[in-house]
């Protein structure tokens, strides 16, 4: 590691008066935008993309992270105070944080969310730095052969992304795969589905067929629940007092801060295992290995940061394979990995060696952007509540005017907002009969990846599609990817377990 | 319960459709150019991933047929009621399919009214129909939204949006 570049990058990343502001200005969007149910990190990176076209690589990243890290915190914040949580990684957070509420203490269960958000980032900041560069100098000697078995590896994790029906999230992912076709083929240049259309040409652009699955499906299905009476307007009047957790609160949390931190960066660091899975892992884990796990449940602040760190800790975990390999850790990370490309930088094991200072910036970026959520989130603790009330009547047309906006301004193509208006039209679609969209998504990351080595090593070898078998790590990434496979199918069962428990437990 | 407005049901319905579909797109992709030569045509992907996705579009089939035809318990997360199609008798699902709508006529406008005036014109019939009815503050939102957006994009990150008829505002906005 060249430690002389790397506080150079740092120093670099913190005295840049541009970077600071948009990872501030993403913080703020992201606690904003994760404090609202239904509202992801996802869609706030998706929608904020549009924005950083015009801007440099760091300053752009820095408003992405700053969002993501904002995001993963701003969940916890309506989980707490009205038992909704804001994003699905904040699922666990309300096991503890609302009763915490309940009691009169809701104050200090959003402080120590907020700290514990802002540990758990760090230590997922600092492993992503030591750990990245190794899994990368391995990665240097990839041939086609391991792309297309680290492909492989990336795609595996949909069962764990595909939710209860595993059939429905492999029909999405292949329905994914098979629209990455659309286009030019990559290696002869033959037409595949264009129907004479030439803005086809190119296939489906990602960021308005993004936005249309996410922003767009939301907002119809929100029309369709306001209309329908299912979407309730919340109020929260609760009076928060406290901004930071007391020095004898954190005496009592540090164990939990720091094991749930390591957990989610581990979690995160697995391609499509995201903060959902990492909450519920951590907070098992703390609960077994705690004094008094008969407490957890009713109202602890040890749950709240055992969540917490375990949610932010996986921001830096999942940027450890989208840099290192190109490869996404999870939903938010696929978006980054199409900001990236959008500025002409491929993440990968070459981004090492071409791109060293970006890469150390990157991990400046994400140390800056969770300093800028705990800046924020100090800030506006007692405003943050009343987010939870803003009016969805207003939202939801804004949240459909700026993302057909943002839709447009990519290619400055009207094409593609109506590309986006079709993919809104499909996620409505999918979402209404239970069809994961993730899927899709981490598809239409690796789909051309996979076909691009596929085609190469079978040429290279002549047809022979079973030389493969003499590429060990090649072998390794497939065992991973069976084992990844298992596990998640595991993992889901304790998922769907632990929430039956966590519904029953509700309704006693 | 009756069993044509279950989620089994509707499974079933939604595989026969999507076997439909990938029957289509595999007989599609065996009609793309064949490159002399090559180990991998241009067809052989994405037959594979239609492969793929029939395959576990056959698995939803037999799965859905099991429920449908066979016993399902009432409490059966497969026996709850499908999503209504409607739009007659469900109103927000009228409201969604006016939603879409609006946003197909939105890229037919785009470029003739431009997007400060389509933007505000959808944004206001949207308030409207979810029943936002408080005329100051749905014409200020969804003016100011577009405007502000477009002032943002055009000024800040130089993307040129289309104006429309609206534009003599970016003439005078060129101005100040």
């Amino acid at each position: 590691m060249d430690w002389g570049l790397l506080f150079q990058s740092y120093g670099a990343v913190f005295s840049n008066l541009q970077v600071i502001f948009m990872t501030f200005l993403g913080a703020l969007g992201g606690v904003l935008l994760g404090a609202i149910p239904g509202m992801t990190a996802t869609m706030g990176v998706a929608l904020l993309i549009p924005f950083s076209y015009g801007m440099d690589l760091i300053p752009s990243i820095g408003l992405l992270l700053g969002i993501y890290c904002g995001g993963m915190y701003g969940g916890s914040i309506s989980a707490i105070l009205i038992h909704a949580p804001g994003t699905p990684s904040a699922a666990a957070t309300l096991i503890d944080g609302y009763p915490m509420a309940q009691s009169g203490q809701a104050g200090k269960a959003l402080s120590v969310a907020m700290f514990s958000s802002f540990c758990g980032g760090v230590i997922g900041a600092l492993i992503m730095t030591f750990l990245s560069p190794l899994v990368a100098k391995v990665a240097m000697k990839f041939t086609s052969a391991e792309m297309l078995m680290l492909a492989f590896f990336g795609l595996s994790v949909i069962v764990s992304i595909s939710g209860k029906s595993i059939a429905k999230g492999l029909i999405s992912a292949f329905f994914g795969l098979l629209l990455c076709t659309v286009g030019l083929d990559p290696t002869y240049s033959v037409k595949r589905y264009i129907f004479g259309m030439k803005p086809l040409l190119s296939g489906f652009s990602f960021i308005p067929t993004l936005i249309g699955l996410f922003a767009i499906a939301e907002v119809i299905a929100g029309v369709e629940r306001i209309i329908n009476g299912e979407e309730s307007q919340q109020k929260s009047n609760e009076k928060i007092t406290n901004v930071l957790p007391d020095l004898k609160t954190i005496g009592k949390i540090w164990p939990n801060i720091l094991s749930g931190g390591i957990i989610g960066t581990f979690i995160g660091a697995i391609p499509g295992a995201g903060g959902d899975i990492a909450v519920f892992v951590s907070y098992g884990f703390n609960k077994s290995f705690s004094k008094h796990p008969e407490l957890w449940g009713t109202g602890i602040p040890n749950g709240v940061a055992a969540t917490e760190s375990a949610n932010n800790g996986c921001s830096g975990g999942a940027m450890i394979p989208l840099l290192s390999l190109g490869v996404p850790g999870d939903a938010v990370t696929a978006v980054l990995l199409g900001a990236f490309i959008m500025k002409g930088i491929q993440p990968g094991p070459m981004m090492y060696v071409d791109e060293l200072p970006t890469v150390y910036r990157v991990f400046a970026s994400l140390m800056l952007a969770n300093l800028a959520m705990l800046v924020v989130g100090c800030l506006g603790v007692r405003g943050f509540a009343k987010i939870v009330s803003v009016e969805k009547k207003m939202l939801y047309p804004i949240i459909l005017v700026v993302s057909l906006l943002g839709a447009f301004s990519i290619n400055k193509s009207i094409f593609d907002v109506g590309v986006c208006v079709l993919f809104g039209v499909v996620g409505w679609l999918m979402n209404k009969y239970e069809f994961p969209l993730s899927p899709i998504l981490l598809a239409l990351i690796l789909g051309p990846m996979c076909e691009q080595n596929f085609v190469r090593f079978v040429d290279l070898n002549s047809g022979n599609f079973w030389e493969i078998l003499h590429h060990p790590i090649a072998i390794g990434f497939f065992v991973v990817s069976v084992g990844t496979i298992i596990f998640s199918i595991f993992n889901q069962q304790k998922i769907n377990r632990l929430e039956a428990q966590n519904k029953a437990a509700a309704g006693q | 319960m009756k069993k044509t407005k279950t989620k089994a049901f509707s499974n079933l319905i939604i595989s026969i459709i999507l076997l439909i579909f990938e029957v289509w797109a595999y007989f599609q992709a065996s009609g793309f150019r064949k490159v002399k030569g090559a180990y991998v045509q241009a067809s052989t992907f994405p037959q594979i991933m239609d492969i793929g996705m029939m395959i576990f579009t056959v698995i939803l089939l037999i799965q859905s047929c099991i429920k449908v035809f066979g016993g399902m318990k009432p409490d059966d997360p497969m026996a709850e009621d499908a999503p209504s199609l409607n739009p007659l008798t469900n109103r927000g699902l009228a409201a969604a399919l006016l939603v879409i709508g609006l946003c197909i006529l939105y890229v037919a406008l785009f470029d003739k009214l431009g997007y400060v005036l389509v933007s505000a014109i959808v944004s206001i019939i949207i308030m409207w129909v979810i029943g936002k009815r408080n005329p100051l503050t749905v014409v200020l939102v969804s003016v100011l939204v577009p405007l502000v957006m477009w002032v943002i994009f055009y000024k800040m990150l130089t993307v040129n949006i289309p104006m429309g008829v609206l534009q003599p505002l970016r003439d005078l906005l060129d101005k100040i």
